[in-house]
This record gives structure tokens, C-alpha cells and sequence, in this order.
């Protein structure tokens, strides 16, 4: 894959993280939905090391904010500093097998969630603290099978020698 | 390795002051963001026009819902006739109600006549499309099809016809935002209708209850009371239902009880809901609804 068809693959799957964290579940499934945007953004940050993600995430924080509703720059403050963590981390996460890496993705997570807690806790905002962590269980599960999508997509019909 | 920025600099551990500098300065702009957008207004035309641009991921996102509701269009033709059946039979008791309705309201207006106060005025309603629902387990919003166009405002009360839904707190210029009743940061002021006492009933955030706080101990309240909409503060018309009490609870050695109710409106069904316009209602602030107190 070249940088112009990765460039465009790296837009779509912003896309569809933005269209699935939006889309509409029933109440029980909605509280269990993976945090797709931080996950999509998080696996970018891992395989492309480059602060541009920061500007990703600031970006994509500031669409999903508009799209759900809340305070401007919840979203916006929680992925930045996530993107931030994990492009600092990524030195040893990616030493890990991928099922450890999903273990260490939880604190990441966690960090994201509390975050979140942290701004609607600010803004007076009040939710139900304990179901506002369930995303973190979920969202490690999905990790595993995601970046392994995602790498195979990546990698189809791409002759990179350096990958990883 | 493909990068996706153009540049062809790609470092493999992008670490030193730069980008320490750009999570700093990013954080920030959202920090500064999230306390202009509290403190004041003057964020929301961005937000209007995000929004706007955002409509597709919003259509996109209702497609399966909107396809599973197309299996309800496919009808036979039994069920066709069956259900003219009933909207038939509906359609004629409900006529005999209004029929003694519109009597009523004569008679009603006679008596404020004779008691000079103003009559009230039949109110204005505006159908409205539910677009979409709950994106956020946290928060119990829906989008709704009306806009600054149909003339909506921020503020409008947002019924169904069972009782009081919620009402507008953002309106662009196609969509306009609702707040459900259920939500913990709304509160409805409310009427129980058996004896008049004037109390509000905030949301619970579960989707399902409602609470009336700060009751006083010795209030008449009980399970199976209706609230009613009360027109204080001007959003909600009078007298629509709000929801039943479903439960008391008073703790022994404390001031006050709190009830809890369930709302009359069906808040996670259906596609439509009613718009009713209210502040330009004569009755809303000079003559309250003539009621006892307690």
C-alpha cells in the first residue's frame, strides 16, 4: 500500500470509528460499546509514530463532541492525552506479543475513561459512575481482533519490508 | 514503512520536546475549549455548523435502525384492514370525547369569563420526525427533524400523546436537539394533580424514573398520584401528564421525602413527537392555574 492509498485508508477508518461510536444500540448493548474512536486512534498511534495523531485526535475528539452532545473539548482533552500516552509508550508496548499489549491497552483505557468521569464530574454533569467504565472491558476485548484486521488490511497488496 | 503524513522524515520513536509541546498546547486549547463552551455561548455557531457537516454520520449511523423499522411497512393486507378496524373505532370515541371536549371548553371559558381571568387559547403544535436516539447511554437526548426554519425555539416543550417528553435545548437550522425529562439535568415543574401541590421532578439518568426531592415530610403524596406539567417558568403548557408516583421513600429522622415516578411519555418509542409552543401562551405568567394550595 502507498502512502496516497494508506493516507485514504487511514481517513476511512476514522470514519467508520466515528460512525460506529454513534450508532444506534439498544440501552443494554449501548453501554458496552467499545470506545471505537480511542481504539482506531490508539492502533494509528501504535503503527504510524507520528504527532500528527495528536492533531487526529484533537480533531476527532472536537466531531465526536459536536456528535453526542457534550461539553466542547470533553472528547477533545480525553483522546489528545490518550494519543499522547500511547505515542510514548509505544517504545515497549510494542515489544508484547498482541494479548499483552491489549493488557497494557487497559490502563490507556482506564486513563481515557477517567477522563471522561473526570470532565463530566466538571461540568456538572451527572452519570452513572460504575456503567462509565464498562467500555474498558469491552474495549480490551476488541482490541486483539482489531489490530489484526486492521494489519491485514494494511498489509494486502503492500510490499513493505519494515512492519510491524 | 508508509507514513501518512507527506513528510518524509519518519522517525520511529517520535519522542522530545515537540511532542510533549503539541499534547501540551492541545490540551490546553481543549481545556480552554470545555470552559468557554460552560461559561458562555459564544461557541455554539461552530457547533451549529459542525453539526451540519456531521448530519451524514448521523443518517448513516440510523440506517439499521431505519431498515428494521422498514420490515413494519410490510404489511398483509389482513393486518391492513385490521388495524383501519381499530383506528376506525378509536377515531369515533375519540370524537365523542371531543365533542363533550369542546362543551366543556366553552363552559370553561364561560366561567373564567365570569371570573375575569384570561381564556386560554387553543396551542399551536408542530409534528416532528424523531431522527435519532441515545448515542450516549448518558445522556437521554434525541434529535428531532424541525429546525429554526419551522420556527422551533430553544426552550420548546416536546410532548407524545401520553404525556410530557422533555424539551429543545439546541435548535440549527434543519435539527433541533431534545432533552428528555429522564435526564439527570433536567428538572419539570410539576403539579400532582389530586391536590395541587407544586413540586419538580428531575431525572434519574436511568431512562426510566423520575424524582421528586425535598418533599415535605407530611406531604400528600401517593403511589398512583398524577404529576401534571405546571406552567411555572414559562416552558411547559399546563397541564399535560408527567408520569405517575411509583414510590415513597422517607427515610426515619430526616426532613424531607423523596418520591419516585415514572414518566407518562413513552420516551424510547415511537418516531414522532409533538412540538407545542408555549411562551407566547397569555396565561403562562399572569394568571396561574387556579388551583389549591395546600
Amino acid at each position: 500500500m502507498n502512502d496516497s492509498r494508506l493516507r485514504v485508508f487511514y481517513f476511512v477508518t476514522l470514519l467508520g470509528a466515528l460512525v460506529l461510536q454513534v450508532f444506534e444500540l439498544p440501552y443494554g448493548l449501548a453501554v458496552l460499546r467499545p470506545l471505537w474512536v480511542p481504539l482506531i486512534l490508539a492502533y494509528w498511534a501504535v503503527v504510524t509514530p507520528e504527532p500528527s495523531g495528536l492533531f487526529a485526535a484533537f480533531i476527532m475528539g472536537f466531531l465526536l463532541d459536536v456528535l453526542l452532545g457534550c461539553a466542547l473539548g470533553q472528547h477533545a482533552l480525553g483522546l489528545t492525552l490518550m494519543v499522547f500516552v500511547v505515542l510514548l509508550s509505544r517504545g515497549w508496548l510494542t515489544l508484547f506479543p498482541v494479548w499483552q499489549e491489549a493488557g497494557a491497552m487497559v490502563l490507556v483505557w482506564g486513563l481515557y475513561c477517567f477522563l471522561m468521569f473526570w470532565v463530566d464530574g466538571a461540568t456538572q454533569h451527572r452519570a452513572d459512575p460504575w456503567l462509565q467504565w464498562m467500555p474498558v472491558l469491552t474495549t480490551s476485548l476488541f482490541w486483539p481482533p482489531m489490530v489484526a484486521l486492521l494489519n491485514g488490511l494494511r498489509r494486502h497488496s503492500k510490499r513493505d519490508p519494515l512492519r510491524l | 514503512m508508509s507514513s501518512i503524513s507527506a513528510s518524509r522524515r519518519r522517525p520511529l520513536f517520535p519522542r522530545g520536546p515537540g511532542l510533549g509541546l503539541k499534547a501540551l498546547i492541545l490540551s490546553l486549547a481543549s481545556l480552554g475549549m470545555l470552559v468557554v463552551d460552560q461559561r458562555s455561548d459564544s461557541l455554539l455557531p461552530v457547533r451549529d455548523a459542525l453539526a451540519w457537516v456531521l448530519q451524514p454520520v448521523l443518517w448513516t449511523a440510523g440506517v439499521p435502525s431505519a431498515v428494521g423499522s422498514m420490515a413494519e411497512h410490510l404489511h398483509t393486507r389482513e393486518s391492513l384492514l385490521e388495524e383501519n378496524q381499530v383506528l376506525r373505532e378509536n377515531q369515533l370515541v375519540l370524537q365523542a370525547r371531543q365533542q363533550k371536549l369542546d362543551a366543556l371548553e366553552m363552559e370553561n371559558l364561560r366561567l373564567r369569563e365570569l371570573l375575569s381571568s384570561s381564556g386560554q387559547l387553543e396551542e399551536r403544535v408542530l409534528i416532528a420526525e424523531i431522527l435519532s436516539a441515545a448515542q450516549d447511554p448518558y445522556r437521554q437526548q434525541i434529535v428531532l427533524n424541525k429546525g429554526t426554519r419551522d420556527g422551533v425555539y430553544k426552550g420548546q416543550a416536546l410532548i407524545d400523546a401520553e404525556g410530557v417528553m422533555g424539551q429543545l435545548i439546541r435548535v440549527n437550522s434543519d435539527t433541533s436537539v431534545a432533552l428528555l425529562i429522564t435526564d439527570p439535568e433536567h428538572g419539570t415543574p410539576v403539579e400532582i394533580n389530586r391536590t395541587g401541590l407544586r413540586t419538580f421532578a428531575l431525572g434519574r439518568g436511568d431512562g426510566q424514573t423520575l424524582s421528586l426531592p425535598f418533599l415535605p415530610g407530611n406531604a400528600d403524596v401517593q403511589v398512583g398520584d398524577l404529576l401534571v406539567s405546571s406552567a411555572i417558568g414559562g416552558r411547559f403548557p399546563a397541564g399535560y401528564p408527567v408520569g405517575r408516583i411509583e414510590e415513597l421513600r422517607h427515610e426515619p429522622g430526616e426532613h424531607f421525602m423523596e418520591a419516585i415516578a415514572r414518566p407518562a411519555a413513552r420516551l424510547n418509542q415511537g418516531r414522532q413527537a409533538l412540538l407545542v409552543w408555549s411562551e407566547s401562551f397569555p396565561v403562562s405568567e399572569p394568571a396561574a392555574p387556579v388551583e389549591p394550595t395546600p
